[in-house]
């Protein structure tokens, strides 16, 4: 066994735990906490595969970005959580058949008869000279050119939806004008007018 | 090294009708920001022109020689050319019903006619997507956009639910499609439509590549179903469509069916027609499963809604069995009865949304009471629609389902057919008592029409083209087959 | 290629070395004599009297989301700064209708009052 394979299934072994940790955990945030920790397993999985950028931006993106939103929403939802606890005792023998079925015939499809070393060999290892965002960066902007825009589409729905849904357009705060502060003319802030004294009047 | 990478602007033409509406929606979207509220009328008008002139783009494109272009991930056939231009048209349609929705509920907002916009983007991508990638951008660009629409009535607690609902199960179902297209992409080492037929045409049938296809096929078909809201998938359609504002459920219910239509047959029959022998059985038991259940849950309902949605997935029901046959005039039967469905659906939901007033949410069957003393002319008109989804001729709903039923005997599954017409009969028994409560039984309400007269107007030409198309098909029904 | 990561576990095994080190060393060898008022909270760290949990205003949610989505933009602007000049003008036409998409959405945003806090 070498070195890389030793590598391999220490990251694997995390890999599973955490993602066993996170679905068994019954506190939201430690939940995402070990989502986190399975996140870091996948990106240095994807290391061993040379691909970098992906792994730089699985981190970047979902541990840095995501999971901290969804630590937002766990915080915010307030979720009870024994209510949860019994229905989920309810589905329990239900979803237990249906994950047993799809476990074995994940075991029976994917297993080393159909994606073993011999039927699908491993890729060749690249040099230390390769670039993995170079190889994806020249594929993505010519032959995905297309997806890549389309890309650019879902996140400005993304925006569109975010506002839509969440913010109130009235808005009621005071606003400083400053072109207004500048502009102002004594007239427009003071007003003489003038008064006859009618104490003076009276003696 | 610079001119390493030079694109053939002269291809672009096959995607114009995309690309003009990506631009027309930045113009709707930048100037609602900037207009005023007296003038925000000019939102919906916009919309309408671009989708006219996206509609006339894509028209002009029938006809046009099959092309493949952007590296093999959008095609234009006449099949593109021919969904794009009927869902655009129902798309404006469905406009033209929403505007006095959305007046009567105080829910007009720039955001809304944006948003239908980009998922009839999406749709456009999904209908002319050529790759899994393409397929799956264009499906989540339409999702995301119906998820929202959803939400835009945020202060009802109905709406919110129904966008959850829909949006976690819509998540759910995106995985397993997901999942189902790396399998195929890991097998087949391709993720090009093109690619992908030529492998399941070559895959020897015992062999460990036919394993891995059919293992992928089996999350294609689930993530597909989901979309078009096949049992037992279905669970989303009655919640969503009851919890939805009505005009977004009419949009929902009617042009997201022709996308999903689209992608079916991108991925299952140009893509695994190969491997037809296997989806069909699937797509059987999903049929046979629709139609008994959206024709027996349908009798206990008294939300008009929560009615036409599972009246919805029992069509579904049909044009799937139409895919079950595995022959070119089986598949379009099935094109033809997604038009009839989606003429149907429109004027069933335009119906439900004329009623609508201020403060008024006419959505029970009961609100139906009396309508034909207060409007006999669209009680007629409901009648029409009424009979047409239950198959009565000569409307053009008994075409559909003839011309479907038709296929399967010819296919050779008689037992599918009789079942098929069983149901249908069952289900004749719930429009009926819609016609009942509108002819026979007194109003507790007062119902006054307060639609525009364009929306009724437009009402009224669609509820007479189900009847002048079913007593003329002949055009409809050859366009359909010479799309495949 | 796979050795030239060596040098990085290098790194972090000293750092966790020298972060977890005197600690586990001040651990063993120190005196540990606790008692109940040691144990307890000292000054700011008064006894909790409420739930962690709590209602905030989903605007916070608002501003994370609108960053998340251009966090993501940049993740697909930096693989084409890396190969731009292999592209040439039709990268950066790529690049442009992307960012230029991004920008619509952002004067959206702005106009919209969606960066304005209340």
């Amino acid at each position: 066994m070498g070195s890389e394979q030793i590598i391999f299934y220490f990251l694997s072994f995390w890999l599973i735990a955490s993602s066993l940790a996170m679905i068994f955990s019954r506190n939201a945030a430690k939940a995402v906490l070990f989502l986190v920790l399975s996140f870091f397993s996948v990106a240095s999985i994807w290391i061993l595969l040379e691909a970098e950028f992906l792994a730089i931006t699985l981190i970047l993106v979902y541990v840095g970005a995501v999971m901290v939103l969804f630590l937002f929403v766990i915080k915010m939802l307030n979720i009870d959580k024994s209510t949860l606890r019994a229905k989920f005792a309810g589905y329990l023998p239900l979803g237990l058949i249906v994950a047993l079925i799809i476990i074995a015939e994940m075991m029976l499809v994917l297993g080393n008869a159909q994606f073993g070393l011999d039927v699908m060999p491993a890729p060749a290892r690249h040099g230390a000279d390769y670039s993995n965002i170079t190889e994806l960066a020249l594929q993505l902007y010519t032959t995905y050119v297309y997806p890549f825009e389309l890309a650019a589409v879902l996140l400005l729905i993304a925006i569109i939806a975010a506002i839509t849904l969440v913010h109130k357009k009235e808005i009621n705060r005071k606003q400083q004008s400053i072109s207004e502060q500048v502009n102002v003319r004594a007239k427009d802030r003071i007003r003489i007018v003038s008064i006859t004294s009618p104490s003076k009047e009276n003696k | 090294m610079n001119n390493m990478y030079t694109f053939d602007t002269s291809t672009l033409w096959a995607a114009l009708p995309e690309i003009f509406l990506l631009s027309a929606i930045v113009v709707v979207l930048l100037l609602d920001l900037f207009l005023t509220k007296p003038f925000k009328q000019a939102t919906y008008y916009l919309t309408q022109i671009s989708l006219f002139i996206t509609g006339v783009m894509a028209f002009n494109l029938i006809d046009q020689p099959q092309t493949i272009i952007f590296s093999g991930s959008f095609i234009l056939d006449n099949m593109a050319s021919v969904f794009k231009v009927f869902m655009i048209g129902s798309t404006m349609v469905a406009m033209v019903y929403t505007r006095h929705y959305l007046i009567q509920h105080a829910l007009f907002r720039g955001e809304y006619f944006v948003l239908v916009l980009l998922s009839v983007l999406g749709m456009m991508v999904m209908v002319s997507g050529y790759s899994l990638l393409t397929l799956y951008l264009g499906l989540e660009i339409l999702s995301l956009s119906l998820y929202t629409l959803i939400a835009i009535a945020r202060e009802r607690a109905g709406a919110v639910e129904a966008a959850l609902k829909y949006f976690v199960l819509g998540a759910i179902a995106s995985g397993l499609l997901l999942y189902g297209m790396s399998m195929i992409y890991g097998i087949s080492g391709s993720i090009n439509i093109t690619d992908i037929a030529n492998f399941a045409a070559n895959a020897d049938l015992a062999s460990r590549e036919t394993l891995i296809l059919n293992f992928g096929l089996v999350f294609l078909v689930i993530g597909i179903a989901f979309k078009l809201g096949a049992v037992p998938f279905h669970m989303w359609v009655p919640d969503v469509y009851q919890g939805a504002p009505t005009s977004v459920t009419l949009f929902l219910s009617t042009v997201p069916k022709v996308a999903a239509v689209a992608m079916l047959v991108r991925i299952l029959v140009d893509g695994l027609g190969a491997m037809h022998a296997y989806w069909a059985d699937l797509f059987m038991v999903l049929a046979v499963l629709s139609i008994a259940l959206g024709s027996v849950v349908a009798l206990m309902q008294t939300n008009i809604k929560r009615l036409l949605a599972y009246s919805t997935i029992s069509h579904v029901g049909f044009i799937m069995l139409g895919f079950v046959t595995g022959v070119i005039s089986g598949y379009g039967a099935a094109v033809f009865y997604v038009f009839v469905y989606i003429l149907m659906s429109l004027a069933a939901f335009g119906i439900v949304i004329l009623l609508n007033k201020k403060g008024f949410e006419a959505d029970q069957i009961s609100d139906f009471k009396g309508l034909s003393k207060h409007s006999p002319w669209f009680a007629l008109m409901m009648l029409v629609v009424m009979l047409s989804m239950a198959g009565v001729p000569p409307f053009i709903g008994f075409y559909a389902k003839f011309f479907i039923l038709q296929q399967v005997i010819s296919a050779g599954f008689v037992t599918l057919a009789v079942v098929a017409v069983v149901f249908a009969v069952i289900s004749a028994y719930y429009y009926l008592q819609i016609i009942k409560s509108m002819y026979f039984e007194e109003s507790d309400k007062d119902i006054t029409i307060v639609a525009p007269m364009d929306m009724q107007l437009v009402l009224s030409i669609n509820a007479v083209l189900i009847l002048v198309v079913g007593i003329f098909p002949d055009f409809w029904i050859k366009l359909s087959l010479s799309l495949f | 290629m796979l050795e030239n990561y060596l040098p990085i576990v290098v790194f972090i095994m000293l750092g966790l070395g020298f972060g977890a080190g005197p600690m586990l060393i001040g651990y063993l060898l120190g005196p540990s004599k606790p008692d109940e008022e040691k144990n307890s909270q000292f000054e700011c760290g008064f006894p909790a009297f409420d739930d962690s949990r709590m209602y905030f205003n989903v605007r916070y949610y608002l501003v994370a989301i609108l960053f998340i989505l251009f966090d993501l933009e940049v993740a697909f602007v930096f693989p084409w700064a890396v190969v731009q000049s292999q592209l040439g003008w039709f990268g950066f036409i790529a690049i442009s209708i992307f960012l230029f998409l991004l920008v619509v959405g952002f004067i959206f945003e702005w106009k919209h009052g969606a960066l304005e806090w209340e």
